[in-house]
C-alpha cells in the first residue's frame, strides 16, 4: 500500500465536479421554498426615519419583509469589534448596504417588491478616505463606538477604529547606525474578492422556531456565531451546514447574507434562500483594505539593513470586520523575512463610508510586501548591488526569530531564494533582449506568510466494518483540505484513503473549528487529526492486546487496516474485528479526540513592545521567492508576464499536485492584483461592479511558463512537516512584477495596479 | 406575475415541456425549470463563462439566451455531455491533472473544452488559451486546465480512450 | 391593433416591421448577446420580443456586384472565418475576430452590434474604415447610410423607431489588406482604444479609431496624408489629426488623456505593420 502523505491524489469530489452534480448553494432547495432580495442604499450615510413596507407587502406573491426594526440594537456582530448589526438599523454607512429584505414565491417578485419598499432617510455627511475621517470636526460613522465589545482595545475614539505598533531594538540608534536612509510612499488599491460564486444563503426553520442554515462559507462556526449574536438566537437554535463551496480567498469567512436569510426564515416560517447578484456580490460584501504605506530603511553600504520604519494607514470601510486584524497582520509582516535589528512598525485604520474591508488572501501582506519589496530593490539598485544578493544577504536564518520574537523552527527560504535563481537563470542587470516595439526585464521578491491561529479538533471513529469516520468542521473552499485531511488520518492509521469518510462541516456534530483563513487548515487540523487518529490507534492497539494477551506496546498496526503482534507473523486482527470487540462486547466504539489552540507566542515581551495585536500567538512562517519575467509594450505601456518561477517552503507537501495549484492560482490571482484589478469609487459608489468593468486575468493573460517549485523544511511542529501554502504564493507577486517592469523600463512606480496607463506615463517621464 | 408562454425545449436529447416568461433565460429554466443545475449562475452577464451549454452543437451562454428563443434548438448541458467519450476524457485529464479547485467554473469549462477537442483533435497551447479565454478561473491560475485539456486530446488520439 | 406580449419568430421582414410597429416596448432581438445581458440587469423591459432569427435573407455572408453582403442576423464567428471578406474588407474579419471570446462571437450579430451602438465596439470603426454603408428597413421601404453616419452619438444610431438593420453592405475591397489593432485591459475586454485601418495595393489609406469617443474617429485628411506617404512624420500628423478629433472620456479602462495618447502610438504601430506585411 502506497504511502498517503507526499502523494497527488485528486479530489475527493472529482467526479461530482466534473458531472455537474455537485450541489453548491444556489443549487439546493427545499418544498415551499421562497426567495429572498435585498434593498440595497443609496446613500453613503444616512440616518434611517423610517420605512413603509405597505406597497411591498401588497404585492402578490410577498410573504415577508425584514428591516433594521426586526433586529435589537444591543445585537451586533463583528470578528474584532462587534458594531454590525444583521441589517442597517438607524443608519445607513455606505452605499450598497441591505436596508430592507424581501421574502417572495420568486425571485423576480422579491426583487420587484424590494424596489418598492420606501425608506426615509436624512442624509449625513459621508467621509470617504481615511484622511476625511480622521480630520478633526469629521462626521462620526459608528457614534457608540466607545461601548462596543472589542476583542483587543487600543483606546481609539471617532472614526479611528484601531491602531497597532510593534517596535524592538532601539530605532533612534537604528538611523544612527545606518550608511544610508530610504523612505518612499507607496499606495495600494481595493481588489474585490470574485469567487466565482456569488455569496448566498438558505435558511429554514423548524416547529419548534430552530433554524438550519445552509450557506456558501469558509466557517460553519463563524457563521453560527456572527448570526446568533447579530439575531440574539441562543447557539443551541441555530444549525449550520456546508454545501459545496465556489471558493472564498477571505470573502465568505465572516458574514454576507446569512444573518438577514435567518431573519427571514423566521418571520415568514417557510425556507429562504438568497443567492446575491454578481454586482451585489461586489457592492455590499467585502473587498481587500488598500493602503497607505510609508517605508523607511536604514542599510550599511554593504547592503545589512539596519533598521526600518513602517507607517500604515488603512480604509476599512463602515465596519471593522476582520480589520483590526490585517492592520495588526500586515504590520507584523512588515520587516520581511529579513534580519532587522531595530524596527518600528505602526498604523492606523479609519472608518470611512464606504463598503468594508476585509480578508482577503493574504491579509495586508500583499500590501506590504509591494512596498517593501520594492523599496529593497530601489536599495539595491542605489548600492550597485544585485537585488537577489541584498535579500539573501538579510534573510533570517534557520534558529532566528521573526519581528516580534518567535522563533523559527523551520526556514526553507534560502533553498527558495536558490531554486528561483538558479530555475530562472537570474542575472544583474535584468534587462533581457526583447523584440522591437518590447522591453523584457526579470524582477524578484521575497515573502513570508504566518498561518495558524485560534482553535480547531478533530473527531476519528472506526465504524463497525473498520473503516473510518473524521470530522473536523474543516470547510473544504475548493483548496482541497478535505483529501488533505483525509490523507493524512489515512496515513496515521495505515489505511487506503478510500476508507475514510471525511463529513461535512456542521455545527451540530463536527468539532469547533475557527474556519478556512489564514492559511491554517492544513497545519491546525491536520495536528488535530493526527491527534485523534493518534489516539484511536492506541485504543486499537489496547483492543488487539486484550485479543492476544499482550502489552499494547507489542501491537503495531499493519498497512491495509490491521492490528498486529509485533514480529509474529499471522497474528493480526482487522480493524472490523476489533471494531466489533469494541462495539458489541468490551471498551466502547472506538473514537479519537484532539482539541487545540494554536500555542506559540508571537511577541517576545523581552525583545519586542507591542500595542494592538490582534492575537497573542497566532502562527508558523512559511516562505516564498518569486522571480518573473515582464514583457512591457513600448507603445501602450501594457504589461504580460511572460514567464513566472514560484518557490514556497510549505514544510511538506502533503499533495503536492494540490500545493502547486494553490502556488499557481496565487500567482495569477496575484498578477492580477498587480496589473489589472482595481475597484473603483466614483464618488460614494462603487463605478465598476461588474464583471464587465472589472477584469480578472483570463487563459490569455496566465504567463506562457509558470514554475511552482515546492521547498520542504521538515517543520518539527506541523503534521508530518507541513506548515501552510494558502497564501504565501500570493504575497510576493506584485512587488516581483513591479521590480522586472522597473528594471525593465527604468521607471519605479509606487502604486498599484500597475495599468498600461500607469506604465507608459511613467516611462515617459514627468509631464507625460 | 409576468405571463408565462408554454413551450418544448431539447434538452440532452429529450424534449422537456415547461413554461417560460419572456425574460426568462434559458439558465433559468434549466436550473430552476428543470433541475439540472450543472450550469451557473456567475454573473448573468455572459463574462464568466460559468453557464455555458452547447446549442446546436455550439459552445453559447445560457444566461444570455431566451428560453423561448430556444424552442427548435438543440441544447446540451454538462449532465448530457457526461455521455460524450471526448467530455470523459476531459473529466479523467481534469481529475488526475488538478484542473480545478473550487469546482464552480467547472461545468461551463468542461463544455468550452468539449467543443473545442471536437472541432480540434489537435490543439495547440495557444488554440487552447484562445479558445477557453471566455471562461474565467479564479483558483487554478488555468496552468492545470491547459495541461487537462492538452492531455485528454492526446489521449483521445492515441485511441486509449473508450 | 393591441400590443401582444410573447416571443415573436416571424419568417419575413415585413412581419417583424409589423409587429415592432405595434408598440414602443416590443423590442427587436437579435444574438441576444447585449439585450439579454440588458433584461437581466433590469436595464431593459420589454414587453414582447421579436427575433431576427429566422427571417429569409437575415443571415450570412454574400457577393454582390463585387462588394459583399453581411446580412445583420450573421453571427461573428462567420464574419471572422468566411474567405468572402478580403483585400481591404478583411479589416472587418479581423475585427470580428477579437469581438470578447469564442463563445460571445457563437452569439452575437453584427446586426445587434451596429444597432446597439456602444462606443467601445469593434465593428463600428472596421465598417468607417471599410466605407461600409447599413442597410435599414423601415414598413416603407429600406435605404442604407454610410457607416460614418450610421453612429451619431453614445449608443445612438440613424436607426428611427420601428426601423432594423437588415445588412451592411461592403464596398468591392481593394487588393492590400486591413488590420484591427486592439489595446485592452486583458483578453475580451472593450478596446481602450483601437485602430482600423487598410492598406491597398495602390497605397490608399483609411483609417478609423474606436474607444476614443461616441463614435469612430476618421478624417479624410489623415487618410489623405497617409495615402502619400506613411514616413514618421506623416504618421504623427494623421496622429496628431486624429488625436484632436477624439473626444474620449474617463473610465475605469482608461483616462480620456490617455487615449488621446494612445492614438498616434498605435496608428504608427498599425500602419507600419500593416506596411510590413504589405512589403510596402
Amino acid at each position: 500500500m502506497t504511502a498517503q502523505v507526499g502523494r497527488s491524489l485528486p479530489q475527493l469530489e472529482s467526479e461530482a465536479k466534473t458531472s455537474g452534480s455537485a450541489k453548491y448553494i444556489a443549487d439546493l432547495t427545499l418544498p415551499r421554498m421562497l426567495h429572498g432580495a435585498v434593498l440595497q442604499s443609496p446613500h453613503a450615510h444616512a440616518r434611517i426615519l423610517g420605512y413603509d413596507l405597505r406597497e411591498a407587502l401588497a404585492q402578490p406573491g410577498v410573504q415577508a419583509i425584514v428591516t433594521g426594526d426586526d433586529v435589537q440594537d444591543a445585537h451586533r456582530m463583528g470578528a474584532f469589534i462587534k458594531d454590525e448589526h444583521a441589517i442597517a438599523k438607524g443608519k445607513v454607512r455606505y452605499v450598497g448596504e441591505a436596508v430592507a429584505a424581501v421574502a417572495a414565491e420568486t425571485e423576480a417578485i422579491a426583487r420587484h417588491a424590494a424596489r418598492l419598499i420606501r425608506v426615509d432617510y436624512a442624509e449625513l455627511p459621508a467621509v470617504l478616505t481615511p484622511e476625511a475621517a480622521l480630520a478633526p470636526g469629521a462626521p462620526v460613522i459608528h457614534e457608540e463606538f466607545s461601548s462596543f465589545f472589542k476583542v483587543f482595545d487600543t483606546g481609539t475614539d471617532g472614526n479611528l477604529c484601531s491602531r497597532t505598533s510593534f517596535a524592538t531594538g532601539d530605532i533612534a540608534r537604528g538611523w544612527a547606525e545606518s550608511d544610508r536612509i530610504f523612505e518612499n510612499h507607496f499606495e495600494t488599491q481595493p481588489q474585490a474578492h470574485l469567487s466565482l460564486e456569488p455569496c448566498g444563503a438558505l435558511a429554514d426553520v423548524d416547529a419548534s422556531g430552530a433554524v438550519t442554515l445552509w450557506s456558501a462559507n469558509q466557517s460553519v462556526f463563524r457563521v453560527q456565531a456572527n448570526v446568533c449574536e447579530s439575531l440574539g438566537l441562543p447557539m443551541a437554535r441555530l444549525r449550520c451546514l456546508t454545501p459545496m463551496i465556489g471558493a472564498g480567498f477571505g470573502n465568505k469567512m465572516e458574514p454576507h447574507v446569512q444573518p438577514i436569510v435567518v431573519l427571514l426564515a423566521l418571520k415568514a416560517r417557510r425556507p429562504v434562500k438568497m443567492i446575491l447578484t454578481r454586482e451585489q456580490d461586489f457592492e455590499m460584501v467585502r473587498a481587500r483594505h488598500p493602503f497607505k504605506i510609508r517605508v523607511k530603511t536604514g542599510v550599511k553600504k554593504d547592503g545589512t539593513l539596519v533598521a526600518r520604519e513602517v507607517d500604515v494607514l488603512l480604509d476599512g470601510g463602515a465596519f471593522a470586520d476582520d480589520s483590526p486584524g490585517v492592520l495588526g497582520y500586515s504590520l507584523l509582516m512588515s520587516c520581511g523575512p529579513y534580519r532587522i535589528p531595530h524596527a518600528h512598525c505602526h498604523g492606523r485604520l479609519a472608518y470611512t463610508n464606504r463598503m468594508r474591508f476585509g480578508a482577503m488572501r493574504g491579509f495586508g501582506v500583499p500590501q506590504v510586501n509591494f512596498a517593501t519589496e520594492s523599496q529593497l530593490d530601489e536599495i539595491a539598485d542605489a548600492l550597485g548591488m544585485d537585488p537577489l544578493d541584498l535579500r539573501r544577504k538579510n534573510i533570517l536564518r534557520e534558529g532566528d526569530s521573526w519581528f516580534g520574537g518567535q522563533p523559527l523552527l523551520s526556514n526553507g527560504l534560502a533553498e527558495c531564494i536558490e531554486r528561483v535563481r538558479a530555475a530562472s537563470d537570474w542575472s544583474s542587470p535584468r534587462a533581457r533582449t526583447a523584440p522591437s516595439g518590447k522591453r523584457r526585464a526579470l524582477g524578484m521578491s521575497c515573502a513570508g506568510h504566518i498561518g495558524g491561529l485560534l482553535s480547531t479538533g478533530a473527531i476519528v471513529r472506526l465504524l463497525e466494518d473498520g473503516t473510518v469516520a473524521l470530522s473536523t468542521g474543516a470547510v473544504d473552499i475548493g483548496q482541497g483540505s478535505n483529501t488533505v485531511l483525509t490523507q493524512m488520518c489515512a496515513e496515521a492509521l495505515k489505511v487506503p484513503a478510500s476508507s475514510v469518510r471525511i463529513n461535512s462541516p456542521d455545527t451540530d456534530g463536527s468539532p469547533y473549528n475557527w474556519g478556512t483563513t489564514a492559511s491554517r487548515i492544513t497545519f491546525m487540523t491536520g495536528r488535530s487529526v493526527l491527534g485523534a487518529a493518534g489516539e484511536v490507534e492506541r485504543k486499537i492497539r489496547q483492543q488487539a492486546a486484550e485479543i492476544f494477551e499482550c502489552a499494547a506496546e507489542d501491537i503495531e498496526l499493519l498497512p491495509g487496516g490491521k492490528a498486529a503482534l509485533k514480529g509474529v507473523p499471522g497474528k493480526a486482527v482487522s480493524f472490523a474485528e476489533v471494531s466489533a470487540r469494541a462495539h458489541w462486547a468490551f471498551g466502547g466504539p472506538i473514537v479519537g479526540t484532539h482539541s487545540w489552540v494554536f500555542d506559540q507566542a508571537t511577541v517576545d515581551p523581552k525583545r519586542a513592545v507591542v500595542v494592538g495585536l490582534p492575537f497573542p500567538r497566532i502562527g508558523i512562517f512559511s516562505f516564498n521567492a518569486t522571480v518573473v519575467e515582464v514583457e512591457v509594450d513600448d507603445a501602450t505601456g501594457k504589461t504580460s508576464v511572460l514567464r513566472a518561477w514560484s518557490a514556497c517552503d510549505v514544510g511538506r507537501a502533503i499533495n503536492p499536485r494540490m500545493v502547486e495549484g494553490q502556488i499557481e492560482g496565487g500567482f495569477v490571482q496575484g498578477m492580477g492584483y498587480a496589473l489589472v484589478e482595481e475597484l473603483v469609487w466614483d464618488g460614494a459608489r462603487l463605478a465598476n461592479p461588474t464583471l464587465m468593468d472589472y477584469k480578472i486575468p483570463t487563459f490569455v493573460e496566465a504567463p506562457a511558463e509558470m514554475h511552482p517549485i515546492i521547498v520542504e523544511s521538515h517543520d518539527p511542529v506541523g503534521p508530518y512537516g507541513a506548515k501552510s501554502v494558502g497564501e504565501i504564493g500570493i504575497n510576493g507577486v506584485a512587488s516581483a512584477i513591479a521590480n522586472a517592469v522597473a528594471a525593465a523600463t527604468g521607471a519605479r512606480i509606487r502604486g498599484l495596479p500597475l495599468t498600461a496607463e500607469r506604465v507608459l506615463r511613467a516611462t515617459l517621464g514627468p509631464g507625460a | 406575475m409576468a405571463d408565462r408562454f408554454a413551450t418544448t425545449l431539447k434538452i440532452n436529447g429529450q424534449p422537456q415541456a415547461t413554461t417560460a416568461a419572456l425574460e426568462d433565460t434559458l439558465l433559468t429554466t434549466l436550473r430552476e425549470g428543470l433541475g439540472l443545475t450543472g450550469a451557473k449562475r456567475g454573473c448573468n452577464q455572459g463574462v464568466c463563462g460559468a453557464c455555458t451549454v452547447l446549442v446546436d452543437g455550439r459552445p453559447m451562454r445560457s444566461c444570455l439566451s431566451l428560453a423561448l428563443g430556444c424552442a427548435d434548438k438543440d441544447v446540451v448541458t454538462i449532465e448530457g455531455l457526461s455521455e460524450s467519450r471526448v467530455t470523459q476524457a476531459l473529466q479523467k485529464t481534469f481529475a488526475s491533472t488538478g484542473a480545478f479547485q473550487c469546482g464552480f467554473c467547472t461545468p461551463g469549462m468542461l463544455v468550452a473544452a468539449t467543443s473545442l477537442l471536437m472541432r480540434n483533435a489537435a490543439p495547440s497551447d495557444g488554440d487552447v488559451r484562445k479558445a477557453l479565454s471566455g471562461q474565467l478561473c479564479r483558483c487554478t491560475g488555468y496552468f492545470k486546465i491547459i495541461e487537462a485539456v492538452l492531455a485528454a486530446a492526446a489521449e483521445l488520439r492515441s485511441g486509449r480512450s473508450t | 391593433m393591441a400590443t401582444r406580449g410573447g416571443y415573436h419568430r416571424p419568417s419575413t421582414l415585413p412581419e417583424a416591421l409589423a409587429i415592432l410597429g405595434e408598440g414602443e416596448g416590443i423590442k427587436p432581438i437579435s444574438g441576444g448577446a447585449s439585450l439579454v445581458a440588458m433584461m437581466n440587469a433590469g436595464i431593459v423591459e420589454p414587453t414582447a420580443l421579436v427575433s431576427l432569427e429566422g427571417i429569409d435573407g437575415l443571415a450570412g455572408l454574400s457577393s454582390v456586384d463585387g462588394g459583399i453582403r453581411i446580412g445583420a442576423f450573421t453571427r461573428h464567428r462567420d464574419i471572422a472565418e468566411t474567405a468572402l471578406l478580403t483585400g481591404t474588407s478583411s479589416v472587418v474579419a479581423d475585427a470580428a475576430r477579437q469581438i470578447g471570446n469564442a463563445v460571445v462571437r457563437n452569439m452575437g450579430t453584427i446586426g445587434g452590434a451596429v444597432a446597439h451602438a456602444d462606443p467601445g465596439l469593434d465593428f463600428p470603426p472596421a465598417l468607417v474604415a471599410a466605407g461600409a454603408s447599413v442597410e435599414i428597413a423601415s414598413p416603407t421601404g429600406s435605404r442604407r447610410v454610410a457607416a460614418g453616419a450610421f453612429f451619431v452619438d453614445w449608443y445612438t444610431t440613424r436607426l428611427a423607431p420601428g426601423e432594423l438593420v437588415i445588412a451592411i453592405h461592403l464596398p468591392k475591397p481593394e487588393p492590400g489588406i486591413g488590420l484591427y489593432l486592439k489595446h485592452s485591459r486583458v483578453a475580451g475586454d472593450f478596446a481602450i482604444a483601437s485602430v482600423a485601418a487598410t492598406l491597398a495595393r495602390s497605397g490608399r489609406v483609411r483609417v478609423a479609431i474606436g474607444g476614443c469617443g461616441p463614435t469612430p474617429i476618421a478624417s479624410e485628411e489623415a487618410d489623405e496624408i497617409m495615402s502619400a506617404r506613411r514616413s514618421k512624420e506623416a504618421l504623427e500628423r494623421a496622429g496628431g489629426i486624429l488625436s484632436a478629433l477624439a473626444d474620449p472620456i474617463d473610465d475605469v479602462r482608461g483616462s480620456a488623456e490617455y487615449r488621446r495618447m494612445l492614438i498616434p502610438r498605435l496608428l504608427t504601430q498599425a500602419m507600419n505593420d500593416l506596411s510590413t506585411r504589405l512589403g510596402q
